[in-house]
């Protein structure tokens, strides 16, 4: 059976019908071509599927669709609007602080949950809130400097 | 993941009811950082999933009139690790919640969700043991408080029945000080489980040590508190405390680590604990 649900994603106002045996991870890509948000382990353990609900950065494979009735979700789509990137995603780009790209969209989700909440973090404290996300081929090196690039310039 | 048939009831006695009427063919969602990977990996195929985080006594953290610290079994271990209260009473109950799994593992996971799930290694069990906190719990029968000590009874097993909800943790209001010490072992620095945790705590001149993955559910070491007891920590003390500890514990080979591993582990949990104990003493006894 199917339940209808209502929930806010990346600033719109949404109503769809869902059988609760479904992830809000595997919604939000197959339902809503949103894309981003990738199924590393579908576990929890890799951070791929990194979105905020309710301003926050949970795991979508953790989390079930039908959870989110009445919630915000924001996606790395949602991120910023129209075709404008958003600085973080300028700041990965300048950084190449990515490679095959698989586990981007959850680290610029992550940080920027990090950054709203403190907009000084120590280069400790980027590190430690990425410590969900796991990325196979960078290093994390340049992840870490586009985030502190942001701190720096105090841009946010 | 199979289908099921969900519910979001907004009071205990609803949940409880649904519970009930579909005996074990129901389970509790709280987080679900537990229950839906074994739902994923159809461990468990519940026929029905009573989500609880719409009641709204299991929302929060507070001190009752007694100066008990209640903690609601939907407050995720973010928000408890980052709570005042908590931090300034309990800062190793917070150091706990902190070091489970990753940030947006701790924005769903919960404490009760943690214990719940009777998991010999969960991190936030050997604080809890070591206050001797209260499982307070919603059934049939209405409401009933039950030791820690006597909440877990196996490798996932807790002695909750059907239709049983944990409402929250009590933590008893202490006249002292207390001093406490929690310690995590594990492979990665972050976001993976313990190989050994453990907590070691001072009340006055109580000292009370607790264990994770050293036996099937974590546990307090009794008889090691009681040889510690009354004496004063020097190293011959210590020491010899060590080997009453490596008595009581039953630790087993993993994928994570072997049982010596595991036993040597144990001695530096309780050795690091205990000498942090005797320089708070140290300190005291200068004034
Ligand atoms: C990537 C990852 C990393 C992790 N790292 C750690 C770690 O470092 N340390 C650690 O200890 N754990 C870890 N865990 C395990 C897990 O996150 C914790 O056990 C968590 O605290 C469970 O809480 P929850 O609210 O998500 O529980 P849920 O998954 O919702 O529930 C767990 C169990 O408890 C039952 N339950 C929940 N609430 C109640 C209630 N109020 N009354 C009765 N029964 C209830 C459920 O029915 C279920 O059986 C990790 C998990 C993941 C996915
Ligand atoms: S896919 Fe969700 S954490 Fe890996
Ligand atoms: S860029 Fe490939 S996983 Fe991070």
């Amino acid at each position: 059976m199917k339940y209808k649900i209502n929930f806010n994603l990346n600033n719109e106002e949404i109503e769809h019908y869902i059988d609760p045996n479904r992830t809000l991870l595997n919604m939000i890509r197959e339902d809503f071509d949103l894309t981003g948000a990738k199924e590393g382990c579908g576990a929890g353990e890799c951070g791929a599927c990194t979105v905020l609900l309710d301003g926050k950065p949970v795991n979508a494979c953790l989390v079930l669709a039908i959870e989110v009735e009445g919630k915000d979700i924001l996606t790395v789509e949602g991120l910023s609007p129209g075709n404008k990137l958003d600085e973080l995603q300028i700041s990965f780009i300048e950084n190449a602080a990515l490679q095959c790209g698989y586990c981007t969209p959850g680290m610029v989700m992550t940080a920027k949950a990090l950054l709203k909440e403190n907009n000084n973090p120590t280069e400790e404290e980027v590190k430690e809130a990425l410590s969900g996300n796991l990325c196979r081929c960078t290093g994390y090196k340049k992840i870490i400097k586009a985030v502190m690039d942001i701190v720096e310039k105090g841009k946010h | 993941m199979k289908n099921f048939q969900y519910f979001k009831p907004k009071s205990l006695k609803e949940a409880s009811e649904i519970l009930s009427k579909h005996k074990g063919k129901a389970h509790i969602l709280n987080g679900g950082t537990d229950l839906i990977i074994r739902m994923r990996d159809r461990i468990i195929e519940p026929e029905v999933v009573v989500d609880i985080k719409e009641i709204d006594e299991l929302n929060s953290i507070h001190l009752n009139k007694h100066g008990e610290l209640i903690i609601g079994a939907c407050v995720n271990l973010n928000d408890i690790a980052h709570n005042k209260i908590v931090d300034e009473n309990y800062d190793f109950l917070s150091k706990a919640a902190h070091m489970v799994g990753s940030s947006q593992v701790r924005n769903r996971a919960t404490m009760v969700g943690n214990i719940c799930n009777a998991s010999p290694l969960a991190d936030t069990a050997t604080p809890l043991l070591a206050l001797d906190a209260k499982v307070l719990v919603y059934g049939a029968e209405g409401k009933k408080e039950i030791s820690i000590h006597d909440f877990f009874i196996w490798v996932r097993k807790t002695c909750l029945k059907i239709g049983e909800i944990v409402i929250g943790i009590k933590i008893p209001s202490y006249s002292n000080d207390i001093l406490g010490d929690f310690q995590k072992i594990s492979r990665r620095k972050m976001v993976d489980l313990s190989t050994v945790c453990g907590t070691v705590l001072k009340n006055g001149d109580d000292i009370r040590i607790a264990l994770g993955a050293v036996s099937p559910t974590p546990i307090r070491l009794r008889k090691t508190e009681g040889f510690i007891k009354g004496k004063e920590l020097t190293e011959e003390v210590i020491k010899k405390a060590l080997e009453v500890a490596v008595s009581e514990i039953s630790p087993i080979d993993d994928i994570r680590a072997s049982k010596e591993y595991r036993i040597n582990m144990t001695k530096v949990i309780i050795k690091r604990g205990l000498k942090k104990i005797r320089q708070k003493n140290l300190a005291l006894a200068e004034g």
